[in-house]
């Protein structure tokens, strides 16, 4: 159910082609998003968007994200709209630009009143953000002795509480990355975190990029001023 | 006379921005979708993450400065006369910065923000008499989307209310300027706009509950409570108090006191410092810092009574120990 793959798909496939296949990030774990310098790794959180669009958003919205918005990963424009093409919305018509990411058609029931959230900004909400999201998606584990267990959850190590509704979504090779990138459980729950560090902050990069810039001009200017004030205005 | 200059050009740059990037806040927000349109601002329009982390930060470090500017005032008894006009209108400033802190924070339209509105109004709302027709005229009924274009408006007439202080200050105070006193403003103008990037650029959310990255939702409440970093000890001494009148006296016995503390201090502008009254005011401010903490902390099951006793600290102090160890020195 969860290799459901769209014709549009394939046009992403074509983009990521041209990257290189993707650097170890797993061991140890890290993000190129995190610390004070961070930027998104594009390559990464597109191979993310691929997991975001066949696995999690079968039960998870990202309303504040359009298709448009995929351009600022390195897609071009063509490749988007050929994305958003691929969308059957819910009357029976194809997805544009212009439409925010598809919510799932699924009864409040579902989970036994556990609402997926919307992922648009979860990345934001969550405390570790990237982190948290990576350590969920892999602490699926056998419960302890002694948990009794809630009908319809399932243990997680990283989850408050320990007992998520959602169930375990990723297991290897649940998609096929067109970068050669081995499609690892571990993979695919980094590379989603990324995409979704990206929709919960999209100027992420270029803020700390002008940040960085502002700090070291404010700086030189305060020496000069402060340098200036003992001088001549003493 | 240049001494008390210098606090004013910092806060009369940061309200100078807060008005210029409220006003771009302004042209897209929409009180009827109000999470919605933030999120658009932030995503859609040209460099409107940019103006909202200005907006931000430029609050946090104006009160950040308030703050400090007040606290250093109080511990050189810079409330006496010949400085109690500038006195008078800095608490004056506070008052208004606060109101239209709240204001601005509850218009975010978060899940923190929704459930400060709510509580806010319908406590407004159950008053009797005056007051409660106070609270309607303000709130407008319970909370809903027509409240938020209301508060809109009181958040932009307050942030020129703040400019209006200002400006009254600027008048009495009648600076001179001087080759020598414009480096000095350049130098102050340096390093609050280092400070600045540092804030806006690496932590553009600080000091905001994490909670309010998620839409209002009228059936999930949040715990505890939860609001910018600024509010948070007037928010523990309102919550110390028993129900709406409980909160209102305290919010506004809590900013009168400083108001009144001219008159607290018995000592008359003659008198020599007092090492026993800047002990006590530098433990009223570890009290107000406590107060913020505890009330983010509401689960704690002894968050309760520690409010209660840091609250009555903070009117003991002003009541009781600022009079006493002043008119001992008197003598
Ligand atoms: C079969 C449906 C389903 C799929 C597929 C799914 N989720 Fe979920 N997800 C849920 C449900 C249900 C919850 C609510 C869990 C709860 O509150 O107990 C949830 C909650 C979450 C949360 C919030 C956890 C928290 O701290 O509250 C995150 C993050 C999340 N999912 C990420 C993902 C990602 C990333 C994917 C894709 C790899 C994904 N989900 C795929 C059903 C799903």
């Amino acid at each position: 159910m969860m290799r459901r793959f769209f014709a549009p798909l394939l046009a992403l496939g074509l983009v990521l082609a041209g990257n290189a296949q993707a650097q170890d990030t797993l061991s140890p774990l890290h993000f190129q998003s995190d610390g004070p310098l961070g930027g998104i790794d594009k390559a990464a959180a597109q191979r993310g968007f691929l997991v975001y669009q066949t696995v999690c958003a079968a039960c998870h919205a990202a309303s504040a994200l359009h298709y448009r918005d995929l351009e600022a990963l390195g897609l071009t424009s063509d490749q988007a709209a050929g994305v958003a093409a691929g969308v059957k919305l819910a009357d029976g018509s194809a997805a544009t630009l212009d439409s925010p990411f598809k919510a799932p058609a699924m009864p409040a029931s579902a989970f036994g009143g556990a609402v997926p959230p919307d992922l648009s900004s979860i990345a934001a909400q969550r405390p570790g953000g990237a982190q948290y999201i990576y350590a969920l998606l892999t602490g699926y584990t056998t419960a302890p002795d002694g948990v009794t267990m809630l009908p319809g959850h399932f243990y997680n190590k990283a989850f408050p509480g320990g007992q998520v509704a959602m169930p375990p979504v990723l297991r290897d090779n649940a998609v096929t990355y067109a970068d050669g990138t081995p499609a690892t459980q571990s993979q695919e729950a980094a590379d989603v975190a990324e995409f979704l560090t990206w929709a919960a902050d999209p100027n992420l990069g270029t803020r700390h990029q002008i940040g960085l810039r502002a700090v070291i001009f404010f700086t030189l200017l305060s020496i000069v001023a402060i340098a200036a004030r003992r001088g001549g205005g003493g | 006379m240049i001494k008390e200059l210098k606090p004013l050009s910092s806060l009369a740059a940061l309200l100078g921005l807060l008005t210029a990037s409220g006003l771009v806040l302004a042209v897209y927000y929409n009180p009827w979708h109000a999470f919605a349109s933030l999120g658009f601002i932030e995503r859609e329009v040209n460099e409107g993450w940019l103006v909202q982390a200005y907006h931000a930060t430029g609050t946090t470090l104006l009160f950040g400065l308030a703050y400090l500017f007040l606290f250093r005032a109080m511990l050189a008894r810079g409330y006496r006369a010949p400085d109690d006009l500038a006195w008078a209108l800095g608490v004056k400033l506070l008052a208004v910065l606060l109101l239209a802190g709240w204001l601005g924070f509850v218009l975010t339209g978060g899940a923190a923000a929704y459930w400060a509105l709510v509580r806010a109004a319908n406590g407004a709302l159950a008053l009797s008499g005056a007051a409660g027709a106070i609270g309607m005229w303000f709130f407008g009924g319970p909370a809903g989307e027509g409240t938020l274009a209301r508060l809109a408006l009181f958040h932009a007439v307050l942030g020129v209310a703040a400019l209006a202080v200002l400006a009254a200050a600027y008048r009495r105070l009648k600076p001179k300027m001087s080759p020598g006193v414009c480096l000095d403003h350049l130098a102050r103008f340096a390093v609050l706009a280092l400070i600045f990037s540092v804030l806006a650029f690496f932590f553009p959310h600080l000091g905001q509950p994490a909670v309010n990255a998620l839409p209002g939702d009228p059936l999930t409440l949040p715990l505890g409570t939860a609001l910018p970093w600024y509010l948070l000890p007037l928010a523990g001494i309102a919550d110390a108090l028993p129900g709406a009148w409980g909160g209102i006296i305290g919010v506004v016995g809590a900013v009168a006191v400083l108001a009144a503390l001219p008159w607290l201090d018995g000592s008359g502008p003659e008198a020599v410092r007092s090492r026993w009254y800047g002990v006590l005011t530098w433990v009223w401010g570890l009290d107000v810092i406590a107060l913020g903490i505890t009330a983010t902390a509401r689960d704690c099951p002894q968050a309760s009574l520690l409010l209660a006793l840091f609250a009555l600290w903070y009117f003991f102090h002003f009541l009781v120990l600022v009079p006493l160890v002043t008119a001992m020195e008197a003598k």
